[in-house]
């Protein structure tokens, strides 16, 4: 067998090498080379589409349990209708009735009500909308963030490019290093973990100063990228932690009349801790929520979720919009499968991947906008049918990637942006 | 120990290899060149000096083999010269064949050197040598008792009496169930069950010293339920997904890159689609769950259970039902997609088994001989011959994943002996002959084929006796030597000069953070959990209600205690334990201390907690084969500086300060920390600047806080 590396074209094989070299030489990347020939055939247009790199920010709302689209976006009047009536929107379009604040915000929202996936299975299903592809156990693939960084860069000199708010990282950087992972924010009232120590500044600087001084001869002697790219970590913590940048973790210095407006739960508070780092510079976000799984009486479960999500998400629309952020932040809510259309006899839906919703707001989509339909009881697509890949690959679209572009992972496997996703142009303004 | 008494030969064979590594022979060795030796008889031997202990002097002639000969049979010149020289770095070797079998290998990886003009780096001191050999063997730093035992130790033999005092300790199976359950995925919570069977099992196989051949061919034929028998555990990790199993079983035990040939052909090796079905239906008529089985047992009970009841019952059902059972139909059939002229969507295809083409054979490399080679050749073809035999047998029902599991296991499968000896070799140099691991399909592009080869073969011989094999390696001049100080590039040829600097394992880490704060206890608690659980959720044949009921209220405590699922928010790393008093010697219940359990990784949740230090120090989540990282990130250094293990380690209860505070004198103190830390002395410029901290306002505290946090701490050189 030959090797690999000879088997690839000539293009593939560039992108390899890049890749080897932007592994060895740490974090920092060079600026976003495009490739001759072939790829400004295929998409030397990309930059001209609709949306292109509108989205400079995304807030990524990850509801996690499998949110019902027919309690949310996408409201029956049938047999399936379920507890609530539905409310007109600003929108022109209708909701589901657990979520009248959001209804005033209709105007700028798009709702995308014809997503279908093959997974029924939580942590699966979770995997896929989380990255668009399937789930394997000989690789991971990152999240949209970790996508970002690696094809634009970072987003700002210290602080991360992307932030998982109430979540773990789950190894969002994929194939990509650690320093692609998102940092995981547990608290969003106690902001970054472990930014304090127990030693005063004073201490802290001497502690410091004699570890730079007593390490020194070792890591002169070894020329090792890890070891050097530990120090540059050290430093750019060091660095987090000294600058006002950490400032952005801090929800204390909000009024806490903004606060309230958010709810004064972890979700809400996730929620404007995320406005508050993409304010700062990080460019990618992820708020999750947990317990839509409702198989149990789901009006009065959604009750309870719905009021969550429904202040959350229009007081952060509104946040954005009066601080001038909106049409360069994209806020993304969406969900593993959606809910069965039958209520079951305990008063519940179950899982449902079949058709489901998910929400856009801001970063450049339309207002007032709905694309595509489930039919009549919400139980398969009518209309213009969206993966989760082609979902990813239009919010991958928003924030400026070209999602033809191939990078090969370490083992030297080609992955693209969305997993070969079609960009869904028309939710663009 | 078998020491052979001597030989006196003059002409020793030659092996082409051998003669090279003689003429290229490391300048530094100069004063300890081969000579030739001669006794009273005047006998004559050429060989290198080994060393001399009880009235011995230790010979190593060039075949590599170590003969012990009493000096007092030495000409008197002979006799003075070897009182005189100093040890050969290596020093008295434990085993004679052993040290000739690590001198064959020495020469190997000389050859590849010699071939790119690459200089072998010196050997490491014993201060490098004793922190490196304890961070391989026994996945931890060594004490501070242990550093200065084995320095001050005079023997030649001392390196390897350490590796063999080791190799046989319970650190050994720690370190070694941490590689594996990284390797193979292996987490507590799977499949709505508890794993501990799996795990507990797959300890029991280590300790006992199982044949690494063995160990995979019963991981591979298991059958019956998760509870009762823990090898099945391999198969049921990913119960209703035979085809993601098979493509971890390929690249993980056969180094055979197929991931991409699972949903269509790889885009730039051989393996095309089809054939990964061809061996996938091998795996065809296997079941990994039970449903007659779990529908049977709730017939009766759905009337007579609340529905709260029946719930939990259903989990219970659902834990007997994670079973590995054959049955009569073969259930793998070309996708729905299947896109080649080969096949169409829905079509059974005959079970085959891939091969490699002869060219990739690098195990022939080695053999020189002609005649060896053909042997070897005839061994694979034989292999291959003897599946086909089996699979046409008439009527001799032999289960065809019996079938794959002893091809895959063979010493004459052409990847699995190679595969394990690439894998153990990069653990204890940190890169691998051939990387990655995972992928040996053109074994021939390797930096070294030879060496890969060589230690295939070695692996072979030893009967996939994984002890014996890194024995071996420990041996070598290779694994003696310094760390590689230039950068090791990513994807570039690394010929083996010496190990890789390396980052420590977020299980080394931890051990030796535990190592730290408890000493030599550090291998007292063993986690058992297994047995409780089996008797817990084990279901027999048809039960009653009240049987159940009964069941549940049981399940009911012990379940809490088995922990429940990772839930972020929660302080993980916060356990509602008491601190453990210093004289505790109770060993079914780890050390605590300020809410931490000091345990082995190997004895802590698989994996651990997200916010627990091994998580956050890059432990696998165990969803990814060889997950584990050893990169840095800005959470993981804010967690060094500021998280609970630094505050343990402060901890005036933690050994490794009361220690230092013990000794009298601030250098003493400071000595006593430097040992604990870096395994050896500090030199006079640290000792100046260590004392100028104290003098100024800090404690040994913070410089506890300064060692924890530096390089040196965290790299194995």
């Amino acid at each position: 067998m030959k090797s690999p590396f000879l088997r690839l074209d000539p293009l593939s094989r560039r992108s390899f090498v890049e890749q080897v070299a932007k592994a060895s030489f740490g974090v920092s990347l060079l600026p976003f080379a495009l490739k001759a020939g072939e790829t400004d055939k295929l998409n030397g247009d990309v930059h001209k589409l609709p949306g292109f790199g509108k989205a400079k920010n995304v807030i990524w709302l990850q509801m996690i349990g499998g949110m019902s689209h027919i309690d949310t976006f996408d409201p029956k009047t049938g047999d399936t209708k379920g507890s609530s009536s539905s409310v007109k929107s600003k929108g022109g379009f209708e909701l589901s009735g657990y979520l009248p604040k959001l209804a005033t915000q209709g105007d700028k929202i798009t709702l995308i009500r014809s997503m279908t996936s093959k997974t029924g299975v939580h942590a699966a299903g979770q995997y896929v909308i989380r990255t668009a592809f399937e789930q394997r156990g000989t690789i991971s693939h990152p999240v949209l963030g970790a996508w970002a960084q690696k094809i634009l860069g970072p987003s700002h000199k210290t602080l991360p490019s992307s932030v998982c708010i109430n979540r773990n990282p789950d190894h969002g950087n994929g194939f990509f290093s650690a320093a692609y992972s998102p940092l995981p924010l547990h608290d969003p009232d106690a902001g970054l973990q472990y930014a304090r120590g127990d030693a005063s500044a004073e201490l802290l600087q001497k502690r410091l100063a004699l570890l730079n001084k007593m390490d020194a001869s070792f890591r002169d002697k070894f020329q090792d990228v890890n070891l050097k790219s530990y120090t540059e970590f050290y430093d750019d913590t060091l660095k987090l932690l000294t600058t006002s940048d950490l400032k952005a973790f801090k929800l204390d210095d909000e009024p806490s009349v903004e606060r309230s407006k958010y709810g004064q739960n972890k979700f809400g508070q996730g929620c404007m801790l995320a406005r508050r780092l993409i304010e700062h510079g990080v460019r990618f976000v992820e708020v999750a929520y947990g317990g839509w799984d409702m198989h149990n009486d789901i009006d009065n479960a959604m009750d309870d979720k719905g009021t969550v999500l429904d202040t959350a998400v229009s007081a952060l629309i509104q946040d954005l919009e009066a601080k001038g952020l909106l049409s360069s932040t994209l806020i993304v809510v969406c969900s593993e499968f959606g809910r069965t259309p039958k209520i079951n006899g305990r008063g519940g839906r179950d899982h449902y991947p079949k058709v489901f919703s998910t929400m856009l707001a801001g970063g450049g989509v339309k207002g007032g906008y709905v694309h595509g339909s489930s039919d009549k009881e919400g139980k398969e697509v009518a209309d213009k049918v969206t993966t989760i890949q082609d979902f990813h690959s239009t919010v991958g679209h928003a924030m400026g990637m070209d999602v033809d572009q191939v990078v090969m992972s370490n083992s030297g496997r080609p992955f693209t942006v969305g997993d070969k996703g079609k960009v869904v142009t028309d939710v663009f303004a | 120990m078998k020491i052979k008494f001597y030989l006196l030969c003059i002409s020793v064979l030659l092996s082409p290899l051998a003669a090279f590594a003689e003429e290229n022979a490391p300048p530094e060795q100069t004063q300890n060149v081969q000579r030739i030796w001669r006794d009273t008889q005047n006998r004559a031997i050429t060989a290198t000096f080994r060393g001399v202990e009880d009235g011995n002097v230790f010979l190593q002639t060039k075949d590599g083999y170590v003969y012990r000969i009493p000096l007092d049979h030495l000409v008197p010149e002979d006799q003075k010269i070897a009182r005189q020289l100093k040890p050969e770095g290596l020093g008295i070797p434990a085993d004679p064949n052993v040290a000739q079998a690590a001198a064959r290998i020495d020469e190997v990886v000389a050859y590849g050197l010699k071939a790119k003009g690459v200089t072998p780096n010196a050997l490491a001191s014993d201060e490098q040598f004793c922190r490196r050999v304890y961070l391989d063997l026994v996945g931890r730093i060594p004490t501070r008792e242990e550093t200065m035992t084995f320095l001050a130790d005079t023997s030649s033999s001392k390196r390897a009496k350490v590796i063999d005092k080791l190799i046989n300790s319970d650190g050994f199976n720690a370190r070694m169930f941490n590689y594996f359950s990284d390797m193979l995925r292996m987490a507590d919570d799977a499949q709505k069950a508890k794993f501990f069977t799996y795990e507990e099992w797959f300890k029991s196989q280590i300790w006992q010293n199982r044949p690494y051949d063995k160990i995979v061919y019963d991981l591979m034929t298991a059958n019956g339920k998760l509870i009762e028998n823990g090898a099945s555990g391999y198969l049921l990790r990913d119960k209703g997904m035979r085809l993601d199993n098979l493509s971890v079983t390929l690249s993980t035990f056969l180094g055979a890159n197929v991931a991409c040939a699972q949903c269509h052909d790889h885009p730039f090796a051989d393996w095309t689609q089809r054939q990964f079905y061809e061996m996938a239906a091998f795996f065809g008529t296997t079941e990994t769950y039970d449903k007659q089985n779990s529908k049977k047992m709730l017939i009766g009970l759905r009337k007579e259970l609340t529905e709260e009841e029946l719930k939990r019952v259903k989990k219970l059902v659902q834990v007997n039902a994670l079973e590995v059972h054959a049955t009569g139909y073969n259930e793998v059939k070309l996708p729905d997609d299947y896109k080649y002229k080969d096949g169409k969507p829905g079509n059974s295809v005959p079970l085959k088994l891939i091969k490699w083409e002869p060219a990739t054979d690098v195990q022939k490399l080695p053999l020189h001989d002609p005649a060896a080679m053909q042997k070897l050749q005839a061994s694979r073809d034989q292999l291959y011959k003897t599946v086909e035999a089996s699979l046409n047998k008439k009527g001799g029902a032999e289960n065809p994943r019996d079938i794959f599991a002893k091809w895959m296991t063979s010493p004459s499968n052409p990847r699995f002996a190679m595969t394990i000896a690439n894998r153990m070799w990069k653990m204890v140099f940190g890169i691998a002959v051939k990387e990655p691991v995972t992928d040996l399909d053109s074994a021939s592009d390797a930096n070294n084929p030879m060496l890969l080869g060589h230690l295939a073969n070695e692996m072979v011989r030893l009967k996939f006796d994984l002890r014996a094999f890194m024995r071996l390696l420990c041996n070598t001049q290779t694994y003696q030597r310094e760390a590689i100080t230039k950068q090791v590039v990513a994807g570039e040829p690394y010929y083996f000069p010496g190990p890789t600097l390396r980052r420590m394992t977020a299980e080394q880490a931890w051990d030796s953070c535990v190592t730290l704060a408890i000493g030599e206890k550090v291998d007292n608690y063993k986690l058992l959990r297994a047995g409780q659980y089996t008797a817990i959720m084990d279901l027999k044949g048809k039960i009653t209600a009240s049987e159940v009921r009964a069941k549940l209220d049981g399940m009911k405590g012990a379940m809490a205690k088995f922990g429940g699922k990772n839930k972020p928010g929660k302080n993980a790393n916060m356990r509602k334990m008491k601190d453990s008093d210093g004289d505790d010697v109770d060993h079914t219940k780890p050390d605590v201390l300020q809410g931490q359990v000091l345990a082995r990784a190997s004895e802590l949740p698989q994996p651990e907690k997200d916010q627990h230090f091994l998580r956050m120090f890059g432990q696998s989540d165990r969803q990814i084969s060889d997950a584990g990282s050893d990169e840095g990130s800005i959470p993981q250094v804010l967690m060094l500086m500021n998280g609970e293990t630094q505050s343990v380690l402060r901890n005036p209860k933690s050994l490794v300060l009361a220690t230092a505070n013990k000794q009298t004198g601030v250098e003493k103190q400071i000595e006593s920390l430097y040992i604990s830390f870096f395994t050896r002395h500090p030199r006079a410029e640290e000792m100046k600047d260590a004392k100028d901290a104290l003098a100024s306002g800090m404690t040994l505290a913070d410089l506890t806080w300064v060692l924890f946090n530096s390089r040196e701490f965290m790299f194995v050189q």
